[in-house]
């Protein structure tokens, strides 16, 4: 028993960085068969591992139980909370995700956002040491 | 959590809504959560904080109050 154990929790950790991986190299929280594809799973075992990903609540799943509304930081949907890092553009479920995704990378990069009340653009610059002065 | 300009355009987002006010988190602020919760993230090894964990973290940048308590409120 322990060891299916292990082995469901080594292949779930597979499944998250198979996710979480395709989402940074894209800026688009991949469709199942992609990390069916990425862990060279089946579909059925991919499901099963997404379920307990979100028991533990590292995901969040729409109603079908196959596509990952969200991986936080990132958002399986657009969001007014974008965020631009090497040319890559990845949608954030909040403004605490959309630093969330700057330090998930390690690289600085832009948070494209709005003031919530004036709806005015805001652009941010992140470095490596968080937010620099924005006017 | 939402972006805003400044504290005045919180109160007028927070009156023509009739919401209270909630807690203000600063930039720098911002960072050391998103720093807390996310840097390890796309590592095998990473995991959610637990509660108890929650509570440090966000003492430790001034974050204090029923509002910040893990138990009762829904984090990311």
């Amino acid at each position: 028993m322990s060891l299916d154990l292990t082995h469901a929790a080594d292949f779930d950790t597979s499944v998250k960085l198979a996710l979480y991986g395709i989402t940074a190299e894209s800026g688009r929280i991949p469709a199942l068969d992609a990390v069916v594809e990425r862990v060279a799973g089946t579909t059925d075992t991919v499901k099963e591992a997404y379920l307990r990903l979100r028991a533990r609540r590292l995901l969040w799943l729409e109603a079908d139980s196959i596509t990952v509304r969200m991986a936080p930081p990132f958002s399986g949907v657009p969001t007014q909370h974008r965020v631009m890092v090497d040319g890559i553009e990845y949608y954030a479920n909040c403004a605490w995700d959309a630093f969330g995704i700057l330090a998930a990378l390690h690289r600085p990069g832009l948070v494209r956002s709005r003031c919530e009340q004036s709806l005015a653009p805001l652009e941010l610059y992140v470095g490596s040491h968080g937010p620099e002065p924005s006017p | 959590m939402l972006f805003f300009r400044s504290e005045e355009l919180i109160n007028e987002w927070c009156r023509s809504r009739g919401v209270a006010p909630r807690p203000i988190v600063h930039m720098d602020q911002l960072w050391q959560l998103a720093v807390t919760w996310y840097s390890t993230r796309l590592e095998a090894e990473s995991r959610r904080p637990a509660p108890n964990e929650m509570r440090s973290i966000f003492e430790g940048i001034g974050l204090a109050g029923d509002f910040w308590d893990p138990t009762a409120d829904m984090f990311g």
